[in-house]
C-alpha cells in the first residue's frame, strides 16, 4: 500500500502548513438531483454504482482525502441508508482515517441549493471548502488552485467567492461529455470569468471538473437566493450581478490531471476506460486504495488485471485493458478487450467482449457477444445472445436465449410505467418508493419478443414525444451529437436554408393568425421568437416578412391568378395586418429595405408588375410607408437594367407623380 | 519579385481638418519631414526597389515642384493619380490599379509611422502561405493636451473586437461595436477549430496587408467592395470558416485565369504547395488529426506588436503625438546645418530646427519641433509645440502646446496655450489666447 503511505504523507505536509488555519473542509453531494441513470438507479444510488469494481463515491472521497481534505461533509437523499451503509462499512470510518467523514441524510433534498442552504442553516463550514459531487472521478491536486484562491480572497477581500477546477481538453476528447460542452471566456491573467476587460479569451477547450473550491459565502448566498437550484444558476446569477454584488468567480485550469464528472452512461464508458488505461494514477485498479479484503488484483501487460481466484478457460485471450474482479470465471476461446468484469461472474464459452462493463454476479452463457453495454448484478445472459451497442441490463435482468438487442436498448425488472406515474413528481429526484409499484408490475407479463423465452425484464424506450428536456433525462447514454458536416462550418447554403425554412415559418404563423383571429402583437411575439431561433437580422426578418405576405395569395389560390384577383385578395390582408408591418418598418433604412424587398419580388412576378402600384398605394395610406422613402426609393434604388424598366411602369410613374404634388401641398400647407 | 509594395496617399485626413486644409494629409510636415516620407522609409529600409503610390494629383503636383516636401528616397515611385472627387476607398484604389499587380502586394497606408518589424508580417504571410496578414499595435494613450479640445477626449470611437487563436498569430474573428446588436456572435464550429481565442480590444490597425494576388483579381471581379479595412478584411476573416462555396472560388478561380491568360509570373504553384501539404505530417493545430489549417485555403494572419513606435496619424492627437516622436526614428542631426541658431538660445535635445530657420538671442524651445524657414525673434518660448514652415515668431512670445501652421505670423508678445492656429493666419501683438479661443483660429483658417 505504497501509494496510500505516499498520500498519507501528502496530507500531512498540507495540514502542517495550515496549521494555524482551521482543517480543510468539503462538501459532497452524494445525489445527482436528477434521473440520468434510471433505471439503473431504481436500485442502487448512483454514488454507489461500480467503476472499475469500485463504487464512484470512494474514488471522490479518495481525492479529497489526498488533496488534504480532513474534515468531510456527505449529503445523501436517494437511498441514503445504502450509501451510508456503505461508508460505515469503508475505510472512511475507520478511526484512523484522516479524513473524517460526516453522513447527514435527508428525504427533502432537492437541489444542490438545498444541500448548500442546510450547510448554511446547520453553520457546518467555517472556512473555504471544496464541493464536489459523488461521482467525480479525478486525481488532480486541488492544493495549488486553493492556494490562489486563498491568496485571492486575502489581497481584495472577499471578493472571489469560488474557484472552479477546469481540465485542458480539446473538443473530441472523448473524456469531454458532450452535453457539458462548455465555452469559458476568462481574463487569462487574472484567471476570472469575465468580459468585460479589454482582453479575454474564450476557451472551448475546456472540462469542468464539476470540482469547487467556495467560499462560505457561497452557502449564504444560496441561503439569501433561495431559487438558486443548481451551481449553473448560482454561477450565473453571480456573473450577472458581478457590478451590482461585486463577486467574483475565478477558475483553476489543469493540464497534467485528470477530473471527470460521471454525468452519464457515456461518460461512465470513458471514464472507466481512462482508469483502466491508467489516467488517473495512482488510483489505479490494483491499488486497492478502499483497502478491502480481497479487492486486490494483479497488473500485468496491454494492462490486464486479475482479481485473486481468477479461472481462464482454454484458448481465451485477454487481449487489452481488461479488468477482472475476484472468483470470477472465463470459459474457453473467449475474446475480452477494453471490459470490466466484476466479481463472482461466471462467463460461458466462446464469449466475446468489447467495451462491456460487467458488474457483479453476472451469468454469461456460451456464444455471447456484448459490444459497448452495461450489465448490472445478477443479471443473466443466456445462449447465443448479442448485445450491440449502447444496450443496458439493469440488475436482475435475464435476456435470451438466441437473441439479439438493438442498439440503444435498456432492460429493466422495473416497468416503465411506474416511472410514467411519478413524472407528476416535479422534481426530477430519486426518492420515491420502488416498493409502491411493486404488485402492478407483477401482474404485467414479459414480453418475450423483446427478451427472449426464457426472458425477464421490460423494455425501457426513450419517449420521443416529450420535451426536449425530458428526453435528455431519459437517454441514459448522454447526447451523441453528430459532427454534422453541413452545419460544422459556417456555408451559404446552410445560411440560406436558415432563411428558407424562417419563411416558411412566419407563413405558418401568419396563416393560423388569420385562421384563429390572432391579435398582431402576438403575431409579433411569435415572429420575434422565430428570429431569435433562426438567428435572422431585423432588415431580413422585414424582408421575409414582406416577401411572404406579398406571395400569400399565390401561396392560398395558386399562381394563376390574375392581377384583379391578387391585389383583391392582397390588399385586405396588408389592411389586417398592418401593424405587424408597423412594427418593424420605423426607422427609413426600414422604409427602403421593405421597398426594395417589393420590388423584388415584382420583379420575379413581371405579370403582375401593375399590381405593384396598388400595394404601394395601400401600404402608404396605411402609413406602412412614408412618401419620403417611397421617392427615396423611386430615385435612387435602381441599380441594374430591370429595375430601371420596373421605374419606368405608367402607373407607378403616375403615383410617384401624385406623391410628390401631394407632399408640395403638404409643405406649402405647411408654410 | 516577391511582393509589390502599393503606398495609399489618397486620403484626405477627414478627420484632421484643421490641419488638411491647406496642406494635404501625406504632406503633412512630422518632424520636419512630409508624413508619406515615414511609409516610404520603412519600404526602403527592407529593401523595396519599387513602389506605387496611390495619390491625388495635388498632391503629385506639390511633391513636383515644392522644395520643402522634397522626398527624400532613392526607390522608384510609381505615381498613381486618382481622382479627388470620385469618393474612392482603398479597395476601389487597388482595384483601379489592378493592371500593374504581377505579385502578391503589401499595402501600406501613408499616415503609418511605426518602426515594426515589417518581416514579422511577411514571415507571417510566406509561413502560412496565408491569404492576409496585417499589421496590429496596442493602442496608445495619447497623453498630451490636444489645442482646441477641452478636457479628455471623448472615447466616441467604437471598439474593435479582434479575435486570435492561441498563438496569438491566426486571425479569426474580426468585428466592431458598432455593427453588433446583442453582444458578440461568435460561430461554435470556430471554436471547435480553435478552442482558445483571445478577443482583444484596445488595438490599433496600422493599415498595412499583405495581400494575395488572386485578392486583387477577388476584387477587380467584386465592385461593391470599396474600402479595404471596412469591407475586404472582414470579409476575408469570415470567410475563413465557410464551406468551399466561396473560398475557393476567390483562389481557384484566379488560378484558371492564370492559367488560362498563361500570364503566370510569380513562380509559386499552388498545386505544388497543396500537394506539399497534403504529404506532409505538419499540423498547424492540436487536439485533432485533421488536416492543417482544417483543410482551409483562405487563411488570414496578424502580428500584433507589443511594444515599439506604431501611429496612423489621421487625428489631431495623433499627430501631436507623432511629432513628438518622430526624431528617434531617424538618426539626423536634431539642429539643420544650414539653420542660423543664435549662441545664446536655450536648445531642448528633443527638438528639432528645420533647414535656414532663423533662431535669436534669448530663446527657449524645447520638446518642440520648428520646420523649415521659420523665423523666431529674441526672448521667445516654445515649448511643446510645433511650429510648421516659414513661420514668423515675433518678440516676446510665449507659445505652448499649440500647432502653428505654415506661414503663420505670431505678433510681437502673444501668449498662446493650447491653441492651433490656421495657416497664413496673423495673430495681433500682446494678445493671449488659450484653449478657449482657438477654435476662432481654426475656423478662420477654415473661412
Amino acid at each position: 500500500m505504497s501509494s496510500r503511505g505516499g498520500k498519507q504523507k501528502k496530507g500531512n505536509v498540507t495540514s502542517e502548513q495550515e496549521e494555524e488555519e482551521q482543517p480543510l473542509q468539503a462538501v459532497l453531494v452524494a445525489d445527482s438531483f436528477n434521473r440520468r441513470f434510471f433505471p439503473i438507479s431504481k436500485d442502487q444510488p448512483r454514488a454507489l454504482l461500480p467503476l472499475g469494481n469500485v463504487a464512484m463515491i470512494d474514488y471522490t472521497l479518495e481525492f479529497l482525502t489526498s488533496t488534504g481534505v480532513q474534515e468531510t461533509f456527505v449529503f445523501c437523499c436517494w437511498m441514503s441508508n445504502k450509501i451510508k451503509d456503505h461508508l460505515l462499512k469503508s475505510k472512511w470510518c475507520r478511526p484512523t482515517s484522516p479524513n473524517v467523514v460526516h453522513i447527514i441524510t435527508s428525504d427533502l433534498y432537492r437541489s444542490l441549493g438545498d444541500v448548500l442552504r442546510d450547510v448554511d442553516a446547520k453553520n457546518l463550514v467555517r472556512n473555504d471548502f471544496i464541493l464536489v459531487y459523488g461521482d467525480v472521478v479525478s486525481n488532480i491536486d486541488v492544493s495549488q488552485a486553493l492556494q490562489e484562491h486563498r491568496h485571492r480572497r486575502k489581497v481584495d477581500k472577499n471578493i472571489s467567492v469560488m474557484t472552479m477546477v477546469f481540465k485542458e481538453s480539446s473538443p473530441g476528447h472523448k473524456s469531454r461529455c458532450e452535453e457539458d460542452d462548455v465555452i469559458v471566456a476568462m481574463d487569462s491573467k487574472s484567471k476570472r470569468f469575465s468580459m468585460g476587460t479589454d482582453e479575454f479569451e474564450i476557451r472551448h477547450d475546456l472540462l469542468d471538473c464539476h470540482i469547487s473550491i467556495c467560499s462560505p459565502q457561497v452557502a449564504e448566498l444560496f441561503t439569501d437566493n433561495f431559487d438558486y437550484q443548481t451551481r449553473n444558476d448560482f454561477v450565473r446569477g453571480i456573473l450577472v450581478n458581478e457590478e451590482i454584488l461585486g463577486n467574483q468567480i475565478h477558475l483553476y485550469v489543469t493540464q497534467d490531471g485528470y477530473g471527470a464528472r460521471v454525468s452519464n452512461l457515456q461518460m461512465y464508458d470513458s471514464v472507466s476506460s481512462d482508469m483502466v488505461r491508467r489516467w488517473v494514477y495512482p488510483l489505479t485498479p490494483e491499488a486497492n486504495f478502499t483497502d478491502q479484503q480481497g479487492q486486490g488484483c494483479t497488473h500485468s501487460r496491454h494492462n490486464v488485471y486479475r482479481g485473486a481466484e481468477v479461472s481462464l478457460g482454454h484458448g481465451s485471450q485477454m487481449e487489452e485493458n481488461v479488468l477482472i474482479g475476484r472468483d470470477t470465471s472465463i470459459g474457453a476461446n473467449c475474446h475480452i478487450s477494453n471490459s470490466v468484469i466484476g466479481n463472482n461472474c461466471t462467463i460461458g464459452d466462446n464469449v466475446v467482449l468489447d467495451r462491456a462493463h460487467m458488474w457483479n454476479n453476472v451469468h454469461i452463457s456460451s456464444n455471447v457477444e456484448i459490444h459497448q453495454s452495461v450489465v448490472c448484478d445478477g443479471a443473466v445472459v443466456k445462449e447465443a445472445v448479442r448485445l450491440n451497442k449502447q444496450c443496458v441490463l439493469a440488475y436482475n435482468v435475464v435476456i435470451g436465449p438466441n437473441l439479439s438487442l438493438p442498439e440503444g436498448t435498456v432492460v429493466s425488472m422495473h416497468h416503465p410505467e411506474e416511472e410514467e406515474e411519478d413524472d407528476d413528481d416535479e422534481f426530477l429526484s430519486d426518492d420515491q418508493e420502488v416498493g409502491h409499484s411493486k404488485d402492478k408490475t407483477r401482474q404485467k407479463a414479459f414480453n418475450p419478443a423483446e427478451v427472449g423465452p426464457e426472458g425477464k425484464g421490460y423494455i425501457w424506450k426513450a419517449s420521443m414525444n416529450d420535451t426536449e428536456d425530458e428526453e435528455l433525462a431519459q437517454c441514459l447514454w448522454g447526447l451523441v451529437l453528430n459532427p454534422d458536416p453541413e452545419s460544422d462550418s459556417e456555408s451559404e447554403a446552410s445560411e440560406e436554408s436558415q432563411d428558407r425554412t424562417f419563411q416558411l415559418e412566419v407563413l405558418g404563423t401568419l396563416q393560423r393568425g388569420l385562421e384563429e383571429n390572432i391579435v398582431c402583437d402576438n403575431l409579433v411575439l411569435e415572429i420575434n421568437s422565430l428570429k431569435y431561433a433562426y438567428n435572422i437580422t431585423l432588415k431580413e426578418v422585414m424582408q421575409i416578412l414582406t416577401r411572404v405576405v406579398l406571395e400569400y395569395p399565390f401561396q392560398q389560390q395558386g399562381t394563376q391568378l390574375t392581377t384583379l384577383q391578387y391585389t383583391g385578395s392582397l390588399l385586405p390582408l396588408l389592411k389586417t395586418w398592418s401593424p405587424v408591418f408597423k412594427n418593424y418598418i420605423k426607422r427609413a433604412q426600414d422604409h427602403l429595405d421593405c421597398l426594395s424587398a417589393v420590388e423584388e419580388l415584382f420583379l420575379e412576378q413581371d405579370t403582375h408588375q401593375t399590381a405593384m402600384v396598388k400595394v404601394l398605394m395601400k401600404m402608404y395610406q396605411l402609413e406602412i410607408l412614408e412618401e419620403e422613402a417611397i421617392l427615396k426609393w423611386f430615385s435612387t434604388g435602381a441599380t441594374n437594367d430591370k429595375s430601371r424598366q420596373l421605374r419606368k411602369n405608367q402607373g407607378l410613374q403616375k403615383f410617384i407623380q401624385w406623391l410628390k404634388e401631394a407632399e408640395d401641398e403638404s409643405s406649402e400647407e405647411g408654410e | 519579385m516577391e511582393l509589390q509594395a502599393v503606398l495609399m496617399a489618397a486620403g484626405g485626413g477627414s478627420r484632421m481638418m484643421d490641419l488638411t486644409y491647406n496642406t494635404p494629409k501625406p504632406l503633412l510636415p512630422v518632424g520636419n519631414k512630409p508624413l508619406i516620407w515615414y511609409p516610404l522609409n520603412l519600404l526602403e529600409r527592407v529593401g523595396f526597389e519599387e513602389v506605387i503610390v496611390i495619390t491625388t494629383k495635388e498632391v503629385q503636383k506639390m511633391i513636383s515642384t515644392d522644395p520643402k516636401v522634397k522626398l527624400d528616397v532613392k526607390m522608384k515611385l510609381d505615381l498613381v493619380c486618382i481622382q479627388e472627387d470620385a469618393d474612392m476607398g482603398t479597395a476601389d484604389a487597388l482595384r483601379h490599379i489592378q493592371q500593374k499587380v504581377k505579385t502578391d502586394v503589401l499595402v501600406v497606408s501613408c499616415d503609418l509611422i511605426t518602426d515594426a518589424a515589417l518581416h514579422e508580417v511577411v514571415d507571417l504571410f510566406r509561413a502560412h502561405n496565408a491569404t492576409l496578414s496585417m499589421l496590429m499595435s496596442k493602442a496608445h494613450e495619447f497623453t498630451e493636451t490636444v489645442p482646441g479640445q477641452k478636457g479628455k477626449k471623448k472615447t466616441g470611437e467604437q471598439r474593435d473586437f479582434v479575435g486570435v487563436d492561441g498563438t496569438g498569430k491566426r486571425l479569426l474573428f474580426m468585428a466592431n461595436e458598432a455593427d453588433l446588436d446583442e453582444g458578440v456572435v461568435i460561430r461554435k464550429s470556430i471554436m471547435r477549430k480553435h478552442p482558445r481565442m483571445h478577443i482583444k480590444t484596445g488595438l490599433v490597425d496600422a493599415h498595412l496587408y499583405c495581400l494575395k494576388k488572386s485578392v486583387v483579381d477577388f476584387l477587380a471581379d467584386n465592385k461593391s467592395i470599396s474600402s479595404i479595412r471596412g469591407e475586404l478584411v472582414p470579409y476575408l476573416v469570415r470567410k475563413q470558416f465557410s464551406k468551399s462555396t466561396n473560398s475557393p472560388k476567390v483562389i481557384d478561380e484566379t488560378h484558371q485565369n492564370l492559367k488560362k491568360n498563361d500570364s503566370n509570373i510569380s513562380s509559386r504553384d499552388e498545386e505544388l504547395l497543396h500537394l506539399t501539404q497534403e504529404r506532409s505530417c505538419w499540423n498547424d493545430h492540436r487536439g485533432d488529426m485533421s488536416d492543417a489549417y482544417h483543410g482551409g485555403r483562405l487563411r488570414c494572419y496578424v502580428h500584433i506588436m507589443d511594444e515599439g513606435i506604431c501611429y496612423r496619424v489621421n487625428t489631431l492627437a495623433a499627430y501631436i503625438e507623432a511629432n513628438r516622436l518622430a526624431p528617434k526614428l531617424f538618426d539626423e542631426p536634431a539642429v539643420h546645418p544650414s539653420a542660423v541658431v543664435s549662441e545664446r538660445c536655450l536648445i531642448g535635445a528633443d527638438s528639432i530646427i528645420g533647414a535656414s530657420c532663423q533662431i535669436s538671442d534669448k530663446t527657449s524651445i524645447k520638446r518642440s519641433t520648428i520646420g523649415v524657414s521659420t523665423t523666431v525673434r529674441e526672448k521667445v518660448k516654445v515649448t511643446n509645440s510645433i511650429i510648421m514652415h516659414g513661420v514668423t515668431i515675433e518678440e516676446g512670445c510665449n507659445i505652448q502646446g499649440s500647432v502653428i501652421c505654415s506661414n503663420a505670423v505670431i505678433g510681437r508678445g502673444a501668449d498662446i496655450k493650447y491653441c492651433l492656429v490656421g495657416s497664413a493666419q496673423r495673430i495681433e501683438p500682446d494678445g493671449e489666447h488659450t484653449t478657449a479661443s482657438p477654435h476662432l483660429m481654426s475656423k478662420a483658417c477654415s473661412a
